[in-house]
């Protein structure tokens, strides 16, 4: 029997790009991988305890792929294998102290196997969120059929956008949209342009903290409440979003221009020919006045 | 208006001289002519006072008893001219005689003007936000009503008038007969109430009593009269026994007769529908038998088969002429002698219609749209060259931030080495006053709430303010229509209609956008609502004295 209980699961995709993060401890900044790293776990944590039924899932995305930080392959509830770490000691709800400790262990492999290729250096964000709508979808499947299950995923990111991930980047933001997974983004750093497009879209809250070093207050006040609950909240209102075109010519964000009734693509000036599909157009132009001839006035 | 014209160049026939007829105090002569009526003084050979019965909606006279006979025009735009007739022996039969000519002629030049008119009241009662645009353009006199109808009017006067009557033609319902419902007053009568649909039904049902009804009132019979002698007629009533021709209507059942038989005789057009198949065919008795054939020979029929086949006449006469009188568009009294419809008796040429409708019922029959083979227009493919560029999403190619090689390796090394005794460090996350400086941010008023304490406009203006806002947009949108429309300014027409729209807009500010921001400043509101208008206004008035600052170079 399908219990009553509406089912809400966090996804939670963290940005560990080494090389961003490792720029930011040289600076010896505040925040750090691990003061991230148990920011997230605190709103891991709280997450589960609000409800019973509430799930989790925390994806490390990296330059080389996407990792599961929780939950694990290997894990099954009620496994003895981490006994004697899961035993804090501190009366803790056993399923958190599992979590925590499940992700302290997996960022310490993902961190530790990290090489440095050279190819890219750029977060795979489309990827891990792709993973994760995958694994969204894979957990309702598991359920019985009356079962009802509200995802959303909360994106903290640190490193900048990737351009060339935008054709994937709006493939994912549509599914989600489609399958109403609300998609947060919390911004450590630079603004991000593809976020704020997927915050927009989807109905989530975009928004980029002042403060890192007060990251978890900041993911508690905003992040934790779901969907249902944020009507009832006064929270940051909507960023204004950019949704300017950028012409296909010189990549410039044009506010008017010339669209290819053939192709769609877009320009910043009239060509008589379409360079993406080479239609012919033709422009009519004002009709030409014929030059008056002057008289000369004679000078007196 | 008033045309002056001097008689001598008159070159309309004059139909009716009255002399002494006073016009605003004056003594003088009035001319009733083909087209126009006029009037000059006496003595004089000019016409002070001339109109057009086309401009002319109605005529009114004095009333009999009173001293002062006089006959008033009023026209179209509303004014009116008083005729006083002051012959002291002749004003009355003066004015009656000018009255009656009046009333034959201005009906044939009603028509004409009063269709504009009626075109344009109807779609001003159409159309609310046009009704809108006129009361604030025309009625407070920011451009003249000529200007507005300039744009909109302009086809109409060439569609074809069909096509302007949208509305369907009302059919009749073939229960009008019995909707007359007699009613019995008390005393042995019958009380018929008759409505104007009904008579209506009537006429466009059976033509001949229509025709009955013309070549008898008013002459002979009142309309009264005639209806009661309809009701009473046998014509009307189930039994049709003609009993004489003394009756008006005996006429009407001997047509009804023959347009029966001939309609009978026609038969039905359709290829498809075989009616004479069509037989009581009897089974068995108890199976709607009738042991008896009935014979078509008149004296064995009973009187109740025959009165049976008579009412049964009656009702396919009836609906046939329903039908008939459904499917013929408007009064045309002309053309019903030579109608070619074959569903009423009276038709003569159907024959010559039968081959292409049997083709048609045919072709109908046999084919299938949907089955047909689809004709789609040809399409182009198309044909990509470059097709990464639709990869790329709006953002612009930045200078990245280039990190050396080096500086990867040592960030990468830095952060493995911190995280390589990564422990969750959960009780000292954060300090309390990292946490207050952020729930001060994210409090209302705080850094991060800014946008959302200012108010949607919407909620903040009063609604009448707001359409008042839209009236003015509308308003001021129509005048800029017009005023860019002007441009590029090559004929003279243009020039002229530039330099008036532009005084117009002048006038709109004046008189509607100022007192608008008077108003809305009085209520402290300190949203800008009118600097959108304001901006266009602008970009209009800078272009105009653009424009004229070239042609007065072009001058010189």
């Amino acid at each position: 029997m399908a219990s009553e209980e509406e089912i809400n699961l966090l996804v939670i995709v963290v940005d560990v790009n080494p090389i961003w993060w490792g720029q930011q401890a040289q600076r010896a900044t505040e925040l750090t991988l691990s003061k991230c790293l148990d920011a997230v776990m605190v709103l891991g944590n709280s997450h589960m305890a609000m409800s019973r039924t509430n799930k989790l899932s925390v994806i490390a995305s990296h330059f080389e792929d996407s990792h599961f930080l929780y939950p694990g392959k290997s894990w099954r509830m009620g496994d003895s294998c981490g006994d004697d770490a899961s035993s804090s000691g501190d009366g803790k709800y056993e399923l958190l102290a599992v979590a925590n400790n499940l992700i302290a262990e997996e960022i310490r492999k993902v961190m530790s196997k990290t090489e440095v290729r050279g190819n890219s250096t750029d977060t795979l964000l489309a990827g891990t969120l792709a993973k994760a709508l995958c694994y969204i979808n894979r957990v309702s499947k598991e359920f019985e059929v009356g079962q009802e299950i509200k995802s959303r995923i909360l994106v903290i990111k640190a490193a900048e956008d990737c351009a060339r991930q935008y054709m994937n980047f709006m493939n994912v933001i549509f599914a989600a949209q489609k399958q109403n997974i609300l998609i947060d983004a919390c911004v450590l750093d630079s603004d991000s342009g593809l976020l704020q497009q997927a915050c927009d879209i989807t109905g989530g809250l975009y928004l980029k903290i002042p403060q890192k070093v007060a990251l978890a207050q900041y993911l508690l006040w905003v992040f934790l409440p779901d969907s249902e609950q944020r009507s009832q909240l006064v929270l940051p209102p909507p960023a204004h979003v950019d949704y300017r075109a950028a012409c296909f010519c010189h990549r410039n964000l044009i506010e008017i221009g010339y669209v290819c009734s053939v192709c769609l693509s877009i320009f910043c000036n009239f060509s008589p020919i379409c360079t993406t599909c080479e239609t012919a157009f033709k422009i009519q132009l004002p009709q030409m006045v014929k030059p008056k001839k002057k008289k000369l006035k004679q000078p007196t | 208006m008033h045309l002056i014209q001097t008689m001598a160049a008159l070159s309309e026939e004059v139909l009716l001289v009255v002399k002494k007829v006073r016009q605003r105090k004056q003594d003088g002569t009035l001319y009733l002519m083909a087209e126009r009526i006029a009037w000059g003084p006496e003595g004089k050979d000019r016409f002070t006072v001339s109109h057009l019965y086309a401009d002319t909606r109605c005529q009114k006279i004095s009333p009999d008893g009173k001293a002062k006979i006089q006959l008033q025009l009023v026209l179209h735009t509303g004014e009116s001219t008083t005729f006083h007739f002051s012959n002291d022996s002749s004003a009355l039969k003066d004015r009656d005689a000018a009255k009656e000519l009046l009333q034959q002629l201005l009906p044939k030049f009603k028509k004409k003007a009063n269709k504009e008119l009626e075109e344009k009241n109807r779609m001003l009662q159409e159309d609310p936000v046009l009704f809108q645009l006129y009361k604030d353009l025309v009625v407070s006199q920011v451009i003249s009503a000529d200007e507005f109808w300039a744009n909109r009017l302009g086809d109409t006067n060439h569609a074809d008038p069909s096509l302007s009557n949208n509305k369907q033609e009302v059919g009749i319902s073939g229960a009008f007969l019995a909707d007359i419902r007699p009613q019995t007053d008390g005393c042995n009568g019958l009380r018929y109430n008759l409505t104007a649909d009904i008579i209506e039904s009537i006429f466009r049902t059976y033509p001949t009593v229509k025709e009955k009804y013309c070549e008898n009132v008013p002459h002979n019979l009142t309309e009264k009269e005639f209806w009661t002698r309809f009701f009473q007629s046998h014509y009307f009533h189930r039994d049709r026994i003609n009993t004489g021709t003394q009756d008006i209507f005996s006429e009407c059942a001997k047509q009804d007769e023959q347009g029966l038989k001939s309609m009978v005789v026609q038969g039905v057009k359709n290829p498809l529908v075989d009616l004479l198949s069509l037989e009581d065919k009897t089974l068995d008795e108890g199976y709607g038998v009738c042991t008896t054939l009935p014979s078509t020979s008149n004296s064995n029929r009973s009187v109740k088969e025959s009165s049976n086949s008579a009412i049964i006449k009656r009702f396919n006469h009836h609906s046939a002429m329903v039908l008939a009188a459904g499917s013929r568009k408007g009064e045309t009294p002309a053309n019903q002698a030579s109608e070619t419809s074959n569903t009423d008796g009276n038709s003569r040429d159907s024959v010559f219609f039968q081959p292409p409708v049997k083709k048609v019922k045919l072709k109908e029959a046999i084919e299938y749209e949907d089955l047909q083979r689809e004709n789609r227009p040809k399409t182009v493919a198309l044909n990509l060259k470059k097709s990464d560029r639709y990869a790329h999403g709006p953002v612009p190619l930045q200078s990245q931030q280039y990190t050396t090689s080096q500086d990867i390796i040592n960030s990468v090394n830095y952060i493995q080495h911190e995280m390589v005794n990564y422990k969750p460090n959960l009780t000292q996350v954060l300090s309390s006053t990292t946490a207050s400086s952020a729930i001060a941010a994210l409090s209302s008023g705080g850094v991060l709430m800014q946008a959302a304490t200012q108010q949607a406009i919407n909620q903040m203006v009063p609604s009448e303010v707001q359409g008042e806002l839209k009236h003015l947009y509308a308003a001021a949108g129509e005048l800029l229509r017009h005023f860019w429309s002007c441009f590029p300014v090559n004929t003279p027409f243009m020039e002229e209609k530039v330099t008036k729209m532009k005084s117009n807009l002048e006038r709109f500010q004046m008189t509607k956008l100022c007192p608008f921001q008077e108003k809305i400043q009085r209520q402290y509101l300190s949203t800008n609502l009118t600097g959108h208008l304001e901006e266009m206004l602008q970009t209009a008035y800078s272009k105009f004295h653009i424009w004229q600052t070239r042609r007065m170079l072009r001058k010189t």
